[in-house]
């Protein structure tokens, strides 16, 4: 059982949820402004630390 | 992109800006959607429920908190969530009208009330409207009466929309609600366009009961919704099962007739939640939700021609709108015919007005953003330009 795993798998979902959320608040245009772009670049760091998470626990 | 076989992916709400009159309030929250990810599965919130096993008395997640915070919220005295406003009516209806019983509801009332009312066996007799498209206590009065004489009996029930989905027109629910006390007559307030996205009171109102549409106005899964009501109805309106088995003997505890047991379970219920704390924070913002509705009636008033049949100024971000002389007159000549509209402003990433729509239609700003208020106002008048319409 990988808890680690499991919070992970949740916690990446979340994050890309903002990042939906973002999408909707932007459209149609999606032209971030500069708080949104650093938003989102903070929001997809989380992503890719979660998606190293499951690669430790899953494949490595 | 497909999220499963044959069913296409709905990035509506991402790509575009969507008017659509019936879909602004129940856009999920972020939370809501994090929930709803959490939450799918069908019995997800049943993993703790324990005696006396009733949906409102689970405690995690935290839903017997969520019905007392609900009926706080409305200021009334006790809540339940319910699969859409419509079953909400459905429960009143089923309660307090016998067959042959004549219902007070309105010209504007939405039809799941008149549904409601003939599934009891009741028989609908409407208020008229006025010249502004408002009901008016006045004519409350005159219906009453009118009825009485006409059944010799006094309606058990009175059904009135605090908004109504033709114009978006807020109504003296307050002073119709006086009248109807002065008979005896309880109100059912259909809140379904005022729940959750502009200030409610139910006890400020006099309401007898409030219904709530999660879907609709509370950024929340369909089916779902809310039916609170005071102390005096909720005995009778929430009344426990007294049924037993024949041959079991069997009871079933106090699961409540109307609810039918249970009511709302997984995602509905739990992103009802998630968007709780949200549309609290919302309905405190109102006065900028309808400045925004009022900055869009006003780009399409400036296209000579263009009428707006809703109160205006305006009062809610829905909006009946009548461009017979304006958008229609292009249409008659364009290649597109009506479908021109939806089409142009397909291409500046608008959608939710219904395509081949050119003369009466309906739209709702609520939720958009600043800027793309000002998109969608400006695109209004940008495709009358372009279309030899007048800019006045």
């Amino acid at each position: 059982m990988s808890k680690r795993a499991v919070d992970a798998v949740f916690q990446a979902l979340f994050l890309l949820s903002d990042v939906r959320f973002l999408l909707r608040e932007t459209a149609p245009g999606h032209d971030l402004d500069e708080g949104q772009k650093e938003r989102a670049a903070k929001t997809l760091e989380k992503v890719k630390r979660q998606v190293a998470i499951l690669e430790e626990e899953l494949v490595r | 992109m497909k999220c499963a076989i044959d069913i296409e992916s709905r990035d509506v709400e991402e790509m575009y800006i969507n008017i659509d009159p019936i879909q602004a309030g129940g856009r999920l929250t972020v939370d809501a959607m994090k929930a709803a990810i959490a939450y799918g599965d069908g019995y997800s919130v049943c993993d703790n429920c324990l005696s006396p096993f009733r949906l409102d008395y689970i405690k995690k997640p935290p839903i017997a908190q969520f019905h007392a915070d609900l009926a706080a919220w409305l200021n009334m005295d006790t809540a339940r969530v319910v699969p859409g406003a419509r079953r909400g009516f459905q429960a009143v209806a089923s309660t307090y009208v016998e067959k042959g019983d004549p219902v007070i509801v309105t010209a504007l009332a939405h039809y799941t009330e008149f549904v409601a009312v003939e599934e009891a066996g009741g028989i609908p007799r409407e208020i008229p409207k006025d010249a502004k498209n408002h009901i008016t206590p006045d004519a409350a009065a005159e219906k009453i009466e009118a009825v009485i004489r006409e059944f010799s009996k006094t309606p058990p029930l009175l059904f009135i929309d605090h908004v109504d989905y033709q114009f978006g027109n807020v109504h003296d629910v307050a002073g119709i609600i006086k009248v109807a006390h002065q008979y005896d007559i309880p109100v059912l307030v259909n809140g379904a366009y005022s729940v959750g996205i502009m200030p409610v009171d139910g006890k400020a109102l006099g309401a007898d009961f409030v219904v709530g549409s999660g879907h609709k106005s509370m950024a929340a899964p369909a089916p779902s919704g809310l039916l609170a009501t005071t102390n005096e109805h909720a005995q009778r309106v929430f009344r426990t099962t007294q049924a037993k088995g024949d041959v079991t003997g069997r009871t079933f505890g106090i699961k409540e007739v109307e609810m039918m047991g249970c009511t709302l379970m997984g995602v509905t219920v739990v992103g009802m939640m998630a968007s709780f704390p949200h549309i609290q924070e919302r309905v405190k913002h109102w006065d900028t939700e309808v400045a925004h509705s009022q900055t869009v009636v006003d780009a399409l008033l400036s296209i000579e021609g263009t009428k707006v049949l809703s109160d205006n100024p305006r009062q809610h971000t829905l909006t009946r709108i009548d461009t017979r002389e304006s958008f229609d007159t292009v249409a008659q000549q364009h290649k597109k015919r009506g479908y021109f509209l939806s089409s142009e402003l397909k291409k500046r990433g608008i959608t939710g007005v219904i395509p081949g729509s050119t003369r009466v239609w309906k739209y709702n700003t609520f939720g958009l953003t600043e800027k793309q208020i000002r998109h969608v106002g400006e695109s209004f008048v940008e495709i009358a330009r372009e279309n030899g319409l007048n800019i006045v």
